[in-house]
């Protein structure tokens, strides 16, 4: 009898399996009928409009959503920091308290991450009108806590042993705590940090529906009109911006994790830098005559009484909504976190991860819906192609993830093993993705909560699921719906959350890895 | 109309349906330059709220449905003929819109089609005009339906191919976009400026080059008044669809 073993490198691969069924369906109801439009599109790529009337609105929406991105990026990162502490199971050790307490936390945390932030942008616009720094809250709200989730997580996996014997040195919970875990978490803090802030620059870019303007209205206005011109020379100053704050940020990242030890005088610098930024982007939101806080009031809905939501409740196909929503979500998570793996290894060179990197940009750089309308013109709407659109999405963000983890790995181990002659790809395996695949799934199981939401923004495709059905049900003021509706969000979030938990815990506990018995 | 009206006037653009609601219904926006659809659905959710004007092409608005060619289907003869959308793969535009959404599935309805009968038991929705017209000249959709001035202007610009996509039914006439205003701006910006307001958008015309400007980008010879009577219809037909509630 054979043993495939699962392991943390094993499962890495696994998801990939979904690529068969969604490229298979997609090839099959393929055509050539949006050639021209298709081709339209990629030749725009390298020919944007220089009209100066474009280019001037597109550079003040630009302007507009890196302000917007800065603020909910510092909002998000700093409160999330101090969430991520207290609901780890660590903190709460330190004091001697139940873990409980952390988990429950946790999961109340998952309410706010549930939900899309282009949903929490019209549910707070509806109660507190429209104003710039709906936006702003809007991103902060679910970024929040989902810098809070990922890095409690971190937090956790610190050796409990050190624990313990800090603590029996007779020291305070909170100093056992934060000796335990800061010299671990300053450089897993800077490095998600930093990552987060190109999150929220794409989010910004998204809630530009609010009348914030940004450059995301510019983007939205031009693509709805197929103007491909027009709608390039905003994605060119997008994508130079995205590519410019990353080189920013892995400057900084070197510089400040380069000294062997952290010292608190650079931890002071690091807040001070983020309180300037911070004064800057609100000063200059006031030089584009945006002021945040203008026209915010209370403003009521009629709640709806138990009567109404019997009522929505029945007007709404359940199984089909939860398949619907599961299939899309397991099929794009498939496709985003298989693919990225599987290149990397089939093409390890220095040009080749360079190449990928370059596609990845791209791919992060072109919001779902947009990606969506291109695979649609070139094949029939089937799940596959809501799939395939979220996927290479999502594909992109998950490449990013995995180069940047083993960038940030040293190469003893690679030179090791490439020195006893395996070939690159082999090399390349065993001694860079097996030392990322841990943190590489941890990250996959954030990226299933970000899908599970995002299914919301391909209805273009056809209605499937939970996602589309928010949509319709908040363009038709349908309270009681739209509450149901995120209910049933949240729970698959925290009913997600708590399998990867256990998941997670049962492959660290596991002493020897996990065999499915297969008759030869 | 700053000038006009002798106050600041700003320009906010929202560009999200269920927004632009909102931002109106928590007195955000005063003005708005809204559909069929979503006009109804804000003025009923703001108390006092007037609609003032229109266009003049606005009181005989149609949708049209188009279809590929290689779908077979043809131009239809009565409202009886859209059954043959049954099983085929077919989109409407954005969800709260009124040509591209609201009237046709009313249409579609009235002949006994019913959303579940399109291939995949869903319609699509291409999120926009254009956008309809170029996933059914793709093929990916057999069918579609969209605002006729989009479908207009799309062939003068030569955006359409005639061989791969054509028209086969256009609906009755309806009333579609209107200018709504809050109902609290002659008590904010003293008595008439309502009346003020409207005959300022009544009186744009062409001869003036700056007016010539906001009309052609309005696709409009002029405004004309209108009121909420208008919008009855589409009320009736929001609440049928379960679009208002």
């Amino acid at each position: 009898m054979k043993k495939i073993y699962l392991n943390h490198t094993t499962l890495t691969f696994f998801p990939s399996l979904a690529i068969i069924p969604v490229f298979i369906a997609f090839l099959r109801e393929s055509h050539s009928g949006g050639f021209e439009i298709v081709s339209d599109f990629f030749i725009a790529i390298i020919y944007p409009s220089f009209n100066h009337v474009v280019i001037e609105s597109a550079w003040r929406g630009l302007q507009v959503t890196l302000c917007t991105a800065l603020l909910s990026w510092i909002f998000s990162t700093s409160i999330g920091i101090m969430l991520a502490v207290i609901s780890s199971n660590v903190f709460w050790k330190a004091f001697d308290i139940d873990e409980s307490v952390g988990v429950f936390i946790r999961r109340c945390l998952a309410i706010p991450r549930a939900i899309h932030e282009l949903v929490w942008g019209l549910l707070l616009q509806a109660f507190l009108g429209l104003s710039p720094l709906i936006a702003i809250l809007a991103i902060s709200i679910p970024y929040t806590a989902i810098v809070s989730r990922v890095l409690s997580d971190q937090f956790d996996s610190i050796s409990q042993d050190n624990l313990i014997a800090i603590k029996q040195t007779g020291s305070r919970p909170l100093s056992t705590f934060i000796t335990a875990s800061i010299n671990k978490m300053i450089p897993i803090i800077i490095n998600y940090g930093g990552y987060r802030l190109e999150c929220s620059l794409r989010s910004a870019t998204l809630l530009g529906v609010f009348g914030l303007g940004g450059i995301g209205t510019e983007l939205q206005l031009s693509f709805q009109s197929l103007e491909f011109r027009e709608m390039w020379t905003s994605f060119w100053m997008l994508g130079l911006l995205m590519l410019g704050l990353e080189n920013i940020i892995a400057l900084f990242r070197n510089k400040f994790l380069s000294k062997a030890t952290l010292s608190w005088k650079s931890l002071r610098n690091l807040i001070i830098t983020l309180f300037v930024i911070f004064i800057f982007s609100l000063t200059w939101l006031r030089v584009l005559d945006i002021n945040l806080f203008t026209d915010i009031s209370w403003h009521h809905i009629t709640i709806p009484s138990v009567i109404d939501f019997w009522q929505a409740s029945l007007e709404l196909e359940w199984i089909r909504l939860i398949t619907g929503t599961l299939l899309l979500t397991f099929l794009s998570a498939g496709i985003a976190i298989g693919i990225p793996p599987i290149t990397m290894m089939l093409v390890p060179t220095r040009l080749g991860i360079k190449l990928q990197s370059c596609l990845w940009t791209f791919l992060r750089l072109i919001p779902a819906p947009i990606s969506a309308m291109i695979l649609l013109l070139c094949s029939s709407p089937s799940i596959a192609v809501a799939a395939l659109a979220l996927g290479i999405h999502n594909l992109g963000v998950m490449g990013r993830l995995l180069k940047e983890g083993i960038d940030q790995q040293n190469n003893n181990l690679f030179n090791a093993i490439q020195a006893s002659g395996a070939n690159s790809n082999s090399t390349w395996l065993y001694a860079k993705l097996t030392v990322q695949s841990r943190s590489y799934l941890a990250y996959a199981a954030y990226r299933m909560d970000v899908l599970l939401r995002e299914t919301a923004v391909v209805g273009l495709v056809g209605g499937v699921g939970l996602g589309w059905q928010l949509q319709e049900s908040l363009s038709s003021f349908y309270w009681a719906q739209v509450i149901l509706v995120i209910i049933t969000f949240i729970s698959m979030t925290i009913i997600g959350e708590t399998i990867s938990d256990r998941f997670s815990r049962y492959l660290l506990n596991s002493k020897s890895p996990i065999g499915i018995a297969l008759k030869p | 109309m700053s000038k006009e009206l002798n106050i600041p006037v700003r320009y906010i653009p929202v560009t999200s349906y269920p927004a632009t609601v909102n931002a109106f219904r928590t007195k955000s926006l005063d003005l708005v330059w809204f559909g069929g659809l979503t006009g109804v659905q804000a003025r009923l959710q703001t108390k006092g709220s007037k609609v003032i004007a229109q266009r003049d092409i606005d009181e005989r608005f149609h949708s049209v449905f188009i279809a590929n060619t290689s779908s077979n289907l043809t131009r239809i003869k009565s409202i009886e003929g859209l059954r043959v959308l049954k099983g085929k793969r077919f989109t409407f535009g954005s969800e709260s819109s009124t040509s591209g959404r609201l009237m046709p599935q009313y249409y579609l309805q009235k002949a006994g089609v019913k959303t579940t009968d399109f291939k995949g038991r869903v319609p699509g929705f291409s999120g926009s005009h254009d956008a309809t017209i170029a996933l059914v000249q793709s093929g990916s959709y057999q069918a579609g339906v969209l605002n006729e001035k989009v479908w207009e202007s799309n062939l003068r610009r030569g955006r359409i191919n005639p061989s791969k996509v054509i028209v086969i039914w256009k609906t009755p006439k309806y009333h579609d976009y209107h200018w709504l205003a809050q109902g609290n701006l002659d008590k904010r910006f003293g008595k008439g400026f309502t009346e003020k307001l409207k005959n300022t958008l009544l009186g744009f015309n062409k001869k003036v080059p700056n007016q010539r400007k906001i009309l052609n980008l309005f696709q409009a010879n002029r405004f004309i008044p209108s009121n909420s009577s208008n919008y009855n219809n589409i009320e009736r037909i929001g609440r049928q669809l379960k679009k208002i509630r």
